[in-house]
């Protein structure tokens, strides 16, 4: 166990989970072998190229393909007229709704241009070449539109509208003047008024966050096969191959069942590959071409026109009294989203006080969109952006009545049974924990030097469950294979082969974890919402369980005896009679597996919850030089209720990976628009994401907190690390130079302006 | 029985504002059965669109889940993650 392990159940102990074995798929990461998106290669394979709109926001008046369709090589050129008709619903629950309205007008624009690399077209060609000329050939008549980018500037009165008919959803009586606001969402609880009379101190602060990418380092490649039967094979990375055949499906036009999506190895999502955008395109242009086509997109297309997460505007009002009591919570959460409604606004509004007991809150929240890309999820998403507002006021709070920020988040944590703003109550704990944490930690007491300063900071994330299949295969010599259907972006692989060797009492070595392919194994939902392990992670325990069951009922046959005379004791089968001292071996059981009557096997299916939440708490020591704004990260801890550590290595992965994107976010992170509405900066050299020489060593500690709706206590881990840094930032720089900063991200040239207020 | 409570936004699309009520039901199926007998059309608007917490736990809402006398079933918008 690792030192920065804190149990709070010291009883249960495993011979597999929480240990570190080696990941199975590193091998062939490490060597370059794993096969990726953009590295599948099949007979006769296309290339195909997406012409994108060179303005922020146009009407689109003609295109032209015929020059395109003429050249020598390319088999085939679409654009929206080759998608069908989609009808304008929103569809599902209210944070996720799909239109598909929107959506097909995103992959590819029919109208308008909404945003800067919106598609417009397509080609496909035998070679890479003749694809791009190709697509320079197809002419566009454009009639050039006003544009508008900042959030508060779409919401404007004299806003350039996006949709010219689009009234906001959730005001009653709805309004009659249309505007880029989708919607407005309202969450109170209490008398938030009284709440303020009763407090000693009400300290109240405007914000704005700045979008930023989730920065995936492999940008978005997909080959699509569709045949003259009508049957399409895709091979895509994404976090969900289930997610990608049901959305390209209905973009496409397709049944479910004539598509079959094969996950490639992903090089990272965070949310950002939840959704479509090329899949439906590769596979209209190879039914027109009849032939396999291969869809990338280059780093600077991934920035133009692929999913950030939303930017913010946003004021938030809480009110304490003198002994550190947090009596009310206001707060107006304005998020763009992009080219097409569908911000994470709820989950922000949701989010902001939940770690805490706050008896008067309200939220009040605004989807807004503008000519940006449509934004996408991004680990957690919502909860960071208003958790920087709201934790950026608390420490206000406690600086103004002179209390410790840890003591005044531990005086207000929510418990068991304290009220949500979402309404249900707490059902789990987990927070207090974590600030003990932080509390007890050797560094909060580190003695600070000249321009440093230490900022504290929490989150707070729901944590997702839902549907998730697994199957286990026993092979005549003892080894296991355990398929499952979520792709493995954080050691999925290597946490499921853990939880079945536990199960079944056997050597991990003995087990190999496979991600299967939607013709292969049972519906998943998408990695995302850091519920594979949870989920995915029970169903392979159950199936794991049958297996034990199946077992034992072989043994009984092979020894001629009732089942319920044989017990499975760490792997193998034994008598039931203490008196009895005969075994049997899972590797002998399984070489008997024909004679027993068949291959063992067990697929178990789940539908999910109980998941319990994620809190964290962070705390970071930061130094400003007075004469740059440059900020350095001197050091940082990082507390996290993770439930019990399947893998613990993978755990702090992902603890420290949320607080590298979370500093990115905070202190460089930011799309540079012209005034033109174009992107200035698509690509990592101006787009700042951290690099390893701008960090510290982050100090990641795993609070074990079991979740008892988890076989083994899981909880999720990898979304909620994210939630506090930007504050935790931002309150560091407040001590270290009693500067305030509302707006991220917190760059020199920022920063150095505010010093010079 | 058990206490069914829906956000304010969802009561006012689908139960003309009314939040809390009290229904007798095993497990989600009798509450949206019960839901969807007062309200026509209801059981499947909160099949499709929320999430439910039962006692506090978050699940997807779905027929099995079972509901102990006394809980609080609490339908919110559906939640997903990155």
């Amino acid at each position: 166990m690792n030192d920065s392990t804190i149990v709070t159940d010291s009883v249960k102990r495993f011979k597999w989970v929480g240990t570190r074995p080696i990941r199975p798929d590193g091998v062939p990461k490490v060597t370059g072998r794993a096969l990726y998106g953009a590295d599948l290669k099949l007979p006769g394979m296309l290339y195909g190229k997406i012409l994108r709109s060179p303005h922020a926001h146009a009407r689109i008046k003609s295109i032209d393909i015929s020059a395109a369709e003429a050249l020598p090589g390319v088999k085939s050129v679409m654009t929206a007229n080759d998608l069908p008709q989609q009808k304008f619903d929103y569809i599902g629950p209210e944070r996720v709704a799909v239109n598909f309205w929107h959506v097909t007008r995103n992959i590819m624009a029919r109208e308008k241009a909404l945003y800067e690399g919106h598609a417009i077209a397509a080609v496909a060609a035998i070679s890479a070449s003749i694809a791009d000329h190709a697509a320079s050939l197809i002419k566009v008549e454009y009639e050039v539109l006003p544009h508008v980018i900042d959030v508060d500037e779409a919401m404007a009165d004299d806003a350039p509208l996006l949709f010219e008919d689009m009234i906001t959803r959730g005001i009653d009586p709805a309004p009659t003047k249309p505007s880029n606001i989708s919607k407005r969402l309202e969450f109170s609880m209490g008398d938030i008024e009284a709440g303020f009379q009763q407090a000693d101190v009400v300290i109240e602060k405007a914000f704005k966050t700045a979008a930023v990418h989730q920065a995936y380092i492999e940008p978005h490649a997909c080959v699509a096969k569709y045949e003259a039967d009508g049957q399409c094979e895709i091979w895509s990375s994404s976090q969900g191959h289930f997610q990608m055949r049901a959305l390209t499906a209905q973009i496409i036009g397709a049944k479910l069942g004539d598509l079959r999506v094969t996950p490639a190895e992903i090089g990272g999502g965070f949310g950002g590959k939840t959704v479509t955008y090329l899949e439906p395109i590769a596979a209209t242009l190879s039914k027109k071409a009849g032939a396999p086509v291969r869809l990338q997109m280059t780093r600077e297309d991934v920035f133009r026109a692929s999913g950030p997460t939303s930017g913010a505007s946003m004021w938030v009002k809480i009110g304490v009294k003198k002994d550190g009591t947090i009596v009310a919570a206001d707060g107006i959460y304005k998020f763009q989203a992009g080219a097409f409604p569908g911000s994470p606004v709820m989950n922000g509004c949701l989010c902001a006080y939940a770690p805490y007991t706050i008896p008067n809150q309200r939220a009040v929240g605004f989807d807004v969109v503008s000519n940006r890309p449509k934004a996408a999820a991004y680990r957690a998403p919502g909860s960071p952006i208003s958790a920087f507002a709201v934790e950026s006021v608390l420490d206000m709070c406690a600086k103004a009545i002179g209390m410790d920020p840890l003591d005044l988040r531990h005086k207000n944590a929510c418990r068991i049974g304290t009220p949500t703003l979402a309404g249900p109550k707490h059902a789990h704990a987990g927070y207090a924990e974590t600030l003990e944490a932080l509390m007890n930690h050797p560094a909060y007491k580190v003695k600070l030097g000249p321009n440093q300063g230490r900022g504290v900071a929490s989150g707070y994330w729901f944590n997702g469950g839902g549907e998730s299949s697994a199957t286990l295969q026993v092979n005549a010599d003892g080894t296991v294979l355990v398929a499952t259907g979520s792709p493995d972006i954080g050691g999925s692989r290597a946490s499921m082969a853990i939880m079945a060797a536990e199960t079944l009492g056997i050597d991990y070595s003995q087990v190999r974890a496979i991600v299967a392919d939607t013709g292969s194994i049972g519906y998943t939902h998408v990695t995302g919402g850091s519920r594979v392990t949870f989920a995915t992670g029970t169903a392979v325990v159950n199936a794991s369980k049958t297996v034990v069951q199946e077992m034992r009922k072989r043994a009984a046959l092979i020894w001629g005896v009732e089942e319920d005379a044989v017990i499975w004791d760490d792997g193998v089968a034994k008598p039931a009679n203490a008196g009895d001292n005969k075994t049997l071996s899972f590797r002998e059981i399984a070489a008997k597996a024909a004679a027993t009557g068949g291959p063992i096997t067990a697929s178990h299916g789940v539908n999910a919850g109980g998941q319990a939440p994620g809190f964290a708490s962070q705390f970071c020591d930061v130094e400003v030089d007075p004469e740059t704004g440059r900020v350095t990260i001197l050091r940082f801890v990082a507390a996290q209720d993770v439930g019990r550590a399947i893998h613990p290595a993978y755990v702090e992965g992902q603890i420290q990976g949320g607080v590298v994107q979370g500093i990115g976010w905070a202190l460089n992170e930011e799309y540079i628009y012209n005034a033109k509405g174009l992107l200035d900066n698509p690509g990592f050299l101006d787009y700042r994401c951290p690099v390893a020489s701008d960090l510290p060593m982050i100090d990641a500690v795993m609070v074990e907190v079991p979740n008892p709706t988890h076989p083994y206590g899981a909880k999720g881990v990898g979304e909620v690390g994210i939630c506090p840094p930007m504050a935790a930032i931002a309150n560091a720089i407040a001590m270290a130079t009693g500067k305030r900063m509302t707006e991220l991200p917190m760059s020199p040239p920022r920063l150095l302006a505010a010093l010079s207020d | 029985m058990a206490k069914v409570v829906f956000t304010t936004g969802f009561a006012r699309r689908y139960t003309s504002g009314v939040r809390e009520f009290e229904v007798e039901a095993k497990n989600l199926r009798g509450v949206l059965k019960a839901m969807d007998d007062l309200y026509p059309g209801l059981g499947e608007h909160l099949e499709e669109e929320t999430t439910v917490a039962i006692n506090g736990e978050y699940h997807e809402t779905g027929y099995f889940q079972p509901v102990p006398p006394g809980a609080e079933v609490f339908f919110i918008p559906r939640i997903e993650g990155g």
